[in-house]
């Protein structure tokens, strides 16, 4: 088990607000969390209460209103376009609900692709990462398949390995399992749960579903673009583990 | 730049890189094809004429050198003249006119003799020469693509002719017939369009050629062993703004249609744009990789075209052999780097627009 050091992830009353027309509309309105390293958080609160902004911004796509966002130390909301964009290439991975995917690539050619962006093909030592992630992740022999002929779980398993093998700081996961059946899920969930136990990887999973909050440490609750509630998840990812594992043989 | 994906764009999307590539090709073709038609005609022609055997031509003041393509006329009895200049051994006047009815040929209205003097024989491969103003000397490649022999008809700057002879072909036109007929028919009556010469020695050339310079200021004289490279670097206006034309057409034919591909294929690939941009890849990184598949699009059609082309330069002269269609590696490199140009110019625009996309709104697009 890896232990949480420090404090990676600050924001700071983080406002968002979007412009259409003459509406307003106010996604953030003054977050504020903290996130250390090792730590697996759900974000989670029901559609439109601002935690796909959240994600966002925290992930460098996308620059606050107002409010701080300091990752690994820098404030990437002082960054420009093309600063930020080099910030998400060193520390951040996506792994988004549609899986994302580049349909015309085989599952190794969209982890090579990754690689490529983020500088790290031909290195060694992530080539034994790779190695590690995809037997970790049982898709070593779906490698040369292309999204068409992969399972949604196996889609989301590899757009996991291609997210994490450059071992981003954070790895933010947007609704990782919505359009996945519930044995799936529970597949991906618990993958994220490994990756977050045998590597440290520190994960943020936004969700509107209640049950993967189970799957985190902790659990961030959003209403209205606001914080409501912060606190440890109400059950052990162990419990999950079992019910899942059941859950998976009786599929 | 990442190989994988620009190769697996264009499998996947195989009726616009088709499209694409053999837009690029036609470009190609178009340029090297046409080019290669006209220069083709110039080397063909200045090679016959050279093949004359003459070592000066004369021309009156304000011809161009390229023969049937000016009224200019002198007076025949030039001809005398010259011969009795120091260091002339032959002297020949022509009548030159092209004959454009069916095809684009140059007659030539001898004196036989003379011309004989001049082109050291004519191999005669059927017939003889004219005897009477309506008869015709054709060559050989001419007979052969009109299918012509002795004794047949044919008609010629709106006049009919039998054909009495079949030469070989190198010695200046396609067609010959009797200079006095040939005046008639043009109206210049006691005048020719050209005299070539034949210098005693090839060491009395230079000075022959000082000799008319200073005898008739304002002739052209034009040395023979000169006047390929002079036919080739010489321009008519009108096919120059002809051939600026057609290049234009072609890389405008390039430029659009990729443009239109780049254009079409970007919005289908919002979402693929905004995959790469959230894992970090950079707006330049978009562009060149847009940039790049137009490359690959443009060399793949400039291959294609050049092999059509080089197909089109063989199997021309083997369906119409007085037509030589000349494929210069100078215009090889030009029309690449024509096609080159358009498709990466045309693909600027949509890769910049790709580029500039948020990578939010790019995943969100549906």
């Amino acid at each position: 088990m890896v232990q949480r050091t420090h404090t990676l992830l600050e924001t700071v009353d983080l406002k968002k607000t979007y412009r259409i027309g003459r509406l307003e509309v106010e996604a953030l309105r003054g977050v504020t969390l903290t996130v250390d390293a090792g730590e697996m958080v759900a974000i989670m609160g029901p559609s439109g209460c601002g935690k796909s902004s959240l994600m966002h911004i925290l992930g460098a796509m996308m620059r606050p209103s107002a409010g701080s966002v300091l990752i690994d130390g820098e404030d990437t909301t002082r960054m420009d376009d093309r600063a930020r964009t080099e910030f998400r290439r060193r520390k951040i991975g996506f792994v988004f609900q549609k899986f994302n995917l580049l349909p015309t690539l085989t599952a190794a050619a969209n982890i090579r692709v990754a690689r490529k962006i983020d500088g790290s093909l031909g290195d060694p030592s992530v080539d034994v990462r790779l190695q590690e992630l995809v037997t970790l992740l049982s898709i070593k022999d779906k490698m040369e398949r292309r999204p068409v002929e992969l399972s949604g779980g196996e889609q989301q398993r590899v757009a996991i390995a291609r997210a994490v093998v450059k071992h981003p700081a954070i790895l933010l996961a947007d609704e990782p399992t919505g359009n996945l059946d519930s044995a799936n899920s529970q597949l991906v969930l618990n993958m994220f749960r490994e990756l977050n136990r045998t590597l440290g990887q520190t994960i943020i999973l936004v969700t509107h579903n209640p049950e993967l909050a189970g799957f985190a440490d902790r659990v961030i609750q959003m209403r209205d673009g606001l914080v409501v509630g912060d606190g440890p998840s109400s059950r052990s990812w162990e419990e999950n583990l079992v019910e899942s594992s059941d859950e998976a043989r009786t599929v | 730049m990442n190989t994988e994906i620009i190769l697996s764009n264009l499998v996947r999307r195989p009726v616009r890189t088709a499209v694409s590539v053999l837009a690029v090709a036609m470009e190609v073709m178009l340029i090297l094809v046409i080019i290669g038609l006209v220069n083709g005609i110039k080397t063909d022609n200045a090679q016959r004429t050279q093949g004359v055997g003459a070592d000066i031509m004369l021309q009156p003041a304000g011809a161009t050198i390229f023969l049937g393509m000016s009224q200019n006329v002198m007076p025949i009895e030039l001809t005398d003249g010259i011969r009795g200049l120091e260091g002339v051994r032959y002297a020949t006047p022509v009548i030159t006119q092209f004959n454009t009815q069916d095809s684009l040929d140059l007659v030539f209205g001898i004196d036989p003799v003379t011309f004989e003097q001049v082109s050291r024989g004519v191999t005669y491969l059927a017939g003889r020469i004219f005897e009477q103003p309506d008869e015709i000397v054709v060559d050989e490649i001419y007979a052969d693509a009109k299918g012509i022999g002795i004794g047949d008809e044919i008609q010629l700057l709106n006049h009919s002719f039998t054909v009495s002879g079949i030469v070989a072909s190198g010695k200046g036109a396609r067609l010959y017939m009797d200079l006095e007929a040939a005046q008639e028919m043009t109206g210049d009556i006691g005048q020719a369009s050209l005299i070539f010469i034949t210098a005693a020695s090839p060491d009395a050339i230079p000075e022959v050629i000082s000799r008319l310079e200073a005898a008739l200021p304002g002739y052209k004289v034009t040395r023979m062993s000169d006047y390929l490279s002079l036919m080739l670097s010489s321009s008519v206006p009108a096919l120059d703004a002809f051939l600026t034309v057609v290049v234009g057409v072609a890389v405008s034919i390039g430029l659009l249609v990729i443009f239109l591909s780049t254009y079409t294929t970007i919005s289908e690939r919002t979402r693929e744009i905004g995959i790469l941009r959230s894992m970090g890849a950079t707006r330049s990184y978009i562009v060149r990789l847009i940039l790049h598949e137009a490359a690959v699009l443009a060399v793949s059609g400039v291959v294609v075209g050049l092999l059509a082309s080089l197909a089109v330069g063989r199997l021309v002269p083997h369906f119409y052999p007085s037509i030589t269609i000349l494929i210069q590696s100078g215009w090889i490199i030009n029309a690449a780097l024509f096609a080159v140009f358009s498709a990466m110019f045309g693909a600027l625009y949509p890769s910049l627009r790709a580029a500039s996309q948020d990578p939010v709104d790019a995943l969100a697009y549906e």
